[in-house]
């Protein structure tokens, strides 16, 4: 089937075809257009603090060890063996001073350059070591210590890219005098889905809670969500939903943190380590932004930040039907080792591969993914319409600003899609 | 604990066993609200996250090299597991299975449980840790089946209408977790 991009997804993107979640071609071109473009997230810097440290990292399915060098600095290499491909580093995460090989043991530093060929001195021709190290993701850049990677060596900067998500994202991350810190290893939960359905859910869909959710999540919960909730696009495929808290509301309604399990039921401890946390939001990130309960953001293509539950996911591709999920758990690195263990439960209760309310969007993207594979139905784009061009600029906030049903969130990102899957169409 | 089971009478183990039994066929009859009057109210439930770690050079040549602890990040580690959760998150759970709009069981899964290998450790009191393997066939439908294989590491409370579960530590044997949920009452 030749599929062409601009029938996939129509003018305002309001009518998007099926085959974008379940076509090869499609697939093969998303690599192409958007995980050889864009700004890819690795990891953050509190995951390598010391030398030698790496974590396992992918860009869509290209195996990835981001890793602190022995010079302090970050390196972000290919997991692949110079010489016959296989991966050299088989650990998730660890500290190393060298990456062995297993079938002939060539050895790598943890910065990705050769250091040894165990057979050279059985050959008259060296091989030239410098030429063969592993392959650097040519760009790597880091902002507030998330650590981003691209293939695209013409990218604009990282600060760029992100524009203004930054001041959505410093919202949430400036609350904390240290910023913030991820523990442990991500959660991989790997579903028959296709990548991009994780990541508009947590691009905007904060409409399907009252719906999907309603088994969990009270209605007066919801309600407020739907009362001060805003929708924000900042640029195409970014995206953020929060919560602008009246300024009259008390402190427990106001901060992050108390809503979910670990601040309910976690005690005095925890719960007054986040009251000081919003009692200094209005200096640290000013009067309008400590009032921002958030809610999720999305960052083009497949990062996401779950603020009500405070994790970071990314949406790894295996394919067109198949998709890992990462997530992980993230708290301030300020806070003492007791406060964090509980905190990482805000998360865990309710997402991740054993979350209450995630379990029901994991049989929602499994269950969409079927129903974009089926046949004789191509002729019924799904309805993208909601909302059409109420989106509105705002006094105070960047971006184009509208209520949660509105579903410009994905409209904007189906656009930036189709236009990246076109401007490479030609290539295959 | 020593790596020796008790050895316990016939009719201890019996015992047991017959508490394992009941339990699994409650869950898989769907009947948890009785499976949650067996559980204390102070209970931990727990399911640490499993994950590659490097093998620890410096231990080659000993059991250490390999241990399965190792790979464990469980709630005394700072790293993050995937339940920690308590007689609340227990309840939410079960009272979820009876709501008309519990969508990823509505309609419900079918489930086999099978529990072996049930090993009394130690015994202090009224208080027993008891470690069993358990193999969970899971249908749901509109999804592919999956096998559930894992270890429970229990402590029971013995108490006079019979044993409760003060505290169970479910180790699952996956890293990459390639189910729908790990959400279940194992
Ligand atoms: S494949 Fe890596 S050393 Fe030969
Ligand atoms: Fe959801």
């Amino acid at each position: 089937m030749s599929l062409r991009v601009s029938e996939l997804v129509n003018e305002d993107a309001s009518l998007i075809s099926r085959r974008c979640w379940s076509d090869e071609r499609v697939y093969a071109l998303e690599k192409l257009g958007i995980f050889g473009k864009s700004w890819l997230f690795l990891g953050h810097e509190s995951q390598i603090k010391q030398p030698g440290d790496f974590v396992q990292a992918y860009m869509c399915e290209t195996p990835i060890i981001l890793s602190r060098g022995q010079d302090g600095g970050i390196y972000a290499n290919i997991n692949s063996c110079s010489h016959r491909g296989l991966p050299v580093c088989r650990a998730d995460h660890g500290n190393t001073k060298r990456f062995v090989c297993p079938y002939h043991n060539w050895s790598y530093s943890v910065e990705g350059n050769l250091m040894t060929i165990p057979q050279e001195t059985e050959v008259v021709q060296k091989p030239d070591k410098s030429q063969l190290g592993l392959k650097r993701v040519p760009r790597v850049e880091a902002w507030r210590g998330m650590i981003f990677g691209s293939f695209d060596e013409a990218i604009i900067p990282l600060g760029d890219y992100l524009g203004d998500m930054r001041f959505y994202l410093d919202a949430f991350l400036n609350r904390f005098p240290q910023g913030i810190e991820f523990i442990g290893a991500p959660h991989r939960w790997v579903l028959n889905a296709n990548w991009k359905l994780p990541v508009e859910n947590q691009l905007g869909d904060v409409n399907h809670g009252a719906f999907l959710h309603s088994s969990i999540i009270p209605k007066e919960a919801q309600d407020m969500i739907e009362r001060l909730g805003y929708s924000v696009v900042t640029t195409p495929g970014h995206g953020a939903t929060f919560r602008l808290m009246p300024e009259d509301s008390p402190i427990d309604e106001m901060a992050w943190g108390m809503e979910g399990m670990a601040g309910m039921f976690g005690g005095d401890e925890v719960q007054n380590y986040l009251r000081e946390v919003q009692a200094q939001a209005a200096e640290r990130v000013g009067d309008l932004r400590a009032r921002m309960k958030g809610l999720t953001y999305g960052i083009y293509p497949n990062l996401s930040f779950l603020w009500s539950n405070t994790s970071f996911k990314v949406s790894h591709p295996r394919g067109p039907g198949k998709v890992e999920y990462w997530s992980w758990s993230v708290v301030p690195a300020d806070a003492p080792g007791s406060i964090k263990k509980t905190l990482r439960t805000n998360y865990s209760s309710f997402f991740g591969p054993a979350g209450i309310l995630e379990q029901e969007d994991a049989e929602v993207w499994v269950q969409q993914f079927i129903g974009s594979n089926i046949d004789f139905a191509d002729d019924r784009p799904y309805y993208y319409g909601l909302g059409l061009g109420e989106e509105k600029p705002h006094a105070e906030l960047p971006g184009l600003v509208s209520v949660t049903a509105n579903e410009f969130y994905a409209r904007h990102f189906f656009s930036r899609w189709r236009d990246e899957l076109q401007a490479v169409e030609e290539m295959l | 604990m020593s790596n020796q089971s008790l050895a316990t009478s016939p009719e201890e183990q019996r015992a047991l066993e017959r508490f394992y039994f009941h339990e699994a066929r409650l869950l898989d009859n769907r009947q948890y609200q009785q499976w949650l009057s067996l559980v204390s109210e102070q209970i931990s439930y727990l399911m640490p996250s499993r994950v590659n770690v490097q093998v620890d050079n410096r231990a080659r040549g000993n059991e250490d090299m390999i241990s399965v602890e190792r790979e464990l990040e469980d709630q005394e580690s700072m790293g993050c597991p995937i339940r920690e959760e308590t007689y609340i998150h227990l309840m939410v759970r079960v009272e979820r299975a009876y709501k008309i709009n519990s969508w990823s069981e509505n309609p419900p899964a079918r489930t086999r449980r099978i529990v072996g290998n049930i090993e009394l450790m130690a015994r202090e009191g009224d208080s027993f840790s008891v470690l069993s393997n358990f193999h969970l066939y899971y249908a749901r439908p509109g999804n592919e089946d999956v096998i559930y294989s894992g270890q429970r590491r229990d402590t029971l409370l013995s108490q006079e209408e019979g044993f409760h579960i003060g505290r169970r530590e479910v180790v699952m044997d996956y890293a990459n977790i390639a189910m729908p949920t790990l959400g279940l009452l194992f």
